[in-house]
């Protein structure tokens, strides 16, 4: 199929892994995949399935096992490292930490691959490290220390080194990990911003299904047999997600996306009324590992909240009264444990 | 972005102001130390004798002293403290380690082994005078090889292990099995080249020929070239290896080049001066405290300027001015280094910084 947008990211029979001497240990059955212009690409898997060594083959830190890897419509073999550089930024989980490093120091060695032998920065380099320094919002940061940062930020000086870099492909490694909410939030923000101004094509690993699902353009899921490719909705309309997960543990809802730990259905339990207040009483209730029923039941909740929010429970013939769902379902717990 | 591109320049602009000013007034205080280290020796010569000597050509024991010994002496202090000051700050760069140094990590005792084998083991039949035709280069060349070999053993235990003490306590042990070598090289020697190789061990900046300090000279001049074009890739490798190769650096080709570097100039000295130690691992620090920044185009010239300067220091307090006894110089530059390096090890004590 023709796409208006360039395949610039492409792989096929890719086989990943680790060789050392004669030695070749592959991850994973061949492979096949693509990223295009402007594309933000999740990539997610168990753990220790080979997240890492992909994206790690991709910035051209590992051995192409076997099989085509193009870059730019040029195989990855007939880069430099220099020129790959020019290609693609990467980020690991790795946090540098060098003393007396600047923001602006770290930013401008990005500038590598474009600068002379002994690392002179031209006036068309400062002006990419200010402009990848402003969009990362670091502008107030660039005589700060590195070591002085916050994860967030340093996150984004990283990003900025990388924008500094000038590549069109952009590959991290789990960028998300460690942070805060609203740093992870802000990042992925930024993220998305770079894939739709900048034009990069960002390719990261993820933990958080949720970041992956909604925020991605496209979801590479690495699973023991392969990599499958699609958009987020794609594979979830496949069920492919369960892979990803113990179904005797864990439930997966096909409509929202949501997971669920599994636990042994306690009993049936109808909630009446309205809106919110119902919506997050409902979830309490199958948090609590019962399920929520439309007929009547044995125990019946209903919501009030006129003036204050109440909850009435009946339970055969007695009513009780709480405050909130902490007291209702602590109560609930507590019968269960009586009867 | 307007404003981003005058707040950047803006900080180039002051920082660069900044470290001219530092540059300059260390500039002069080595100049100063330079001239005291010339003025002042265990034979007290008075200045204008001193000064007569330097402008005029007259020919009496001022000139003597000041040619044939205090000159040669300052200048050999003065390419110690910078040999031994760069390539201690490549080493902390190349293996991420702020605790390596060419006399901790071994490679001193590496560069040692390399001369005791021309020295011993060579030369079991020889005389001191055939060592002499041997030539400074060859005993250069030995400690290079010496010197170069440690580095790569520590390059590749660096590679495998990443607690920084655990590499310092390997680089003590191959520093100990390098000694337990030239131990046995000791004991099946002559004695008269036993006697030349524990004299070379004591060491000493004022017992060298003017061929050697020739050879000294020209070998220091080319390990600092080797580092003044390395800047740029030991900026990258402060990122750590994969980093570096992501940004573009061929990491082999640069290990190759800083590899050599550090090893010309740590041998170099450790051949002719025998092994200082303390200045590697501690001026670079000083050097980071001066300047307050981890980019070597200024970290370089910056220890070259402070090892020199606490290398002179070092000599002139040896020499013990007014007095007849000359310090061994080992001892003072032990003493000036290593309160630097408690300091780097309180304040780094739990190695969340690589530096």
């Amino acid at each position: 199929m023709e796409h208006e947008r360039g395949k610039i990211l492409f792989f096929d029979s890719l086989e990943i892994g680790y060789s050392s001497g004669r030695m070749r240990k592959s991850l994973l059955p061949p492979i096949r995949g693509n990223g295009l212009e402007g594309e933000l690409v999740a990539v997610i898997g168990k753990n220790g399935i080979g997240k890492s060594t992909l994206l790690r083959t991709i910035a051209g830190l590992q051995p192409v096992l076997a099989g085509t890897m193009s870059i730019d419509k040029r195989d990855i073999h007939e880069y430099s490292r220099i020129q790959l550089s020019a290609k693609i930024g990467y980020i690991s989980t790795e946090t540098v930490r060098v003393s007396n490093m600047s923001v602006y120091d770290l930013v401008s060695l990005g500038r590598f691959p474009h600068t002379n032998w002994f690392g002179k920065i031209d006036d068309s380099g400062h002006e990419a490290i200010a402009d990848a320094l402003a969009k990362t919002s670091l502008n107030t940061f660039s005589d700060r220390h590195i070591t002085e940062l916050s994860d967030g930020e340093r996150q984004r000086a990283m990003i900025a080194m990388v924008l500094a870099q000038d590549a069109k492909i952009m590959v991290m490694d789990e960028p998300t990990a460690f942070l805060d909410i609203s740093s992870k939030y802000e990042i992925m923000h930024l993220l998305h911003q770079l894939t739709r101004e900048r034009n990069k094509t960002i390719v990261f690993s993820t933990h958080d299904f949720n970041t992956a699902v909604n925020q991605s353009d496209k979801i590479w899921l690495i699973r023991e047999e392969g990599l499958l490719e699609g958009a987020p909705e794609d594979i979830m309309l496949k069920g492919a997600f369960k892979s990803l997960f113990d179904e005797t543990k864990v439930r997966y809802n096909q409509y929202d996306g949501s997971f669920t730990v599994n636990s042994i259905e306690k009993g049936r339990i109808r909630v009446l009324g309205d809106g919110e207040m119902r919506y997050w009483t409902e979830k309490a209730v199958v948090r609590a590992g019962y399920t929520v029923t439309a007929s009547e039941s044995e125990l019946e909740i209903e919501v009030t909240s006129q003036h204050n929010p109440r909850w009435e429970c009946r339970k055969l013939n007695d009513l009780y009264e709480f405050g909130s769902i902490y007291d209702l379902m602590s109560w609930i717990r507590n019968s269960e444990v009586i009867s | 972005m307007e404003k981003a591109g005058i707040k950047a320049s803006h900080l180039i602009i002051s920082d660069r102001l900044r470290y001219n000013l530092i540059f300059t007034g260390l500039a002069i205080i080595i100049l100063l130390f330079f001239l005291l280290d010339l003025f002042l020796g265990s034979v007290s010569v008075k200045p204008k004798d001193i000064i007569d000597a330097i402008f005029n050509n007259s020919e009496n024991i001022a000139r003597t002293i000041l040619v044939k010994f205090r000159l040669p002496k300052a200048i050999t202090a003065l390419s110690v403290g910078i040999a031994l000051s760069i390539s201690g700050l490549q080493m902390q760069t190349l293996f991420r380690n702020p605790m390596a140094g060419p006399y901790v990590l071994g490679i001193s005792s590496g560069a040692s082994l390399g001369v005791a084998l021309v020295l011993l083991g060579f030369s079991s039949s020889m005389t001191p005078d055939t060592i002499r035709a041997f030539g400074n280069w060859a005993i250069a060349g030995a400690s290079w090889a010496g010197a170069g070999l440690v580095m790569i053993l520590i390059m590749i235990i660096s590679g495998r292990v990443k607690n920084i003490m655990t590499v310092l306590i390997l680089g003590i042990m191959l520093s100990s099995g390098i000694s337990a070598i030239v131990g046995i090289l000791q004991y099946f020697s002559s004695e008269t080249m036993l006697k030349a190789y524990i004299i070379w061990t004591m060491g000493s900046l004022g017992n060298l020929t003017s061929s050697q300090l020739n050879v000294l000279m020209l070998s220091v001049l080319f390990g600092v070239l080797i580092s003044l074009i390395s800047v740029k890739m030991l900026n990258a490798m402060l990122l750590g290896e994969n980093y570096a190769r992501s940004i573009g650096l061929n990491v082999r080709m640069s290990r190759v080049i800083i590899i050599t570097g550090t090893s010309i100039l740590a041998g170099t000295i450790t051949a002719f001066c025998g092994p200082i130690g303390f200045i590697g691992i501690a001026v670079p620090h000083v050097a980071r405290i001066i300047f307050r920044t981890s980019d070597h185009n200024v970290l370089i010239p910056g220890t070259m300027l402070a090892g020199g300067i606490i290398m002179l220091i070092s000599d002139i307090i040896s020499q013990m001015p007014g007095s007849d006894n000359i310090l061994p110089v080992n001892s003072i530059t032990a003493l000036i280094g290593i309160p630097v390096v408690i300091w780097v090890i309180l304040r780094n004590q739990r190695y969340s910084e690589i530096f």
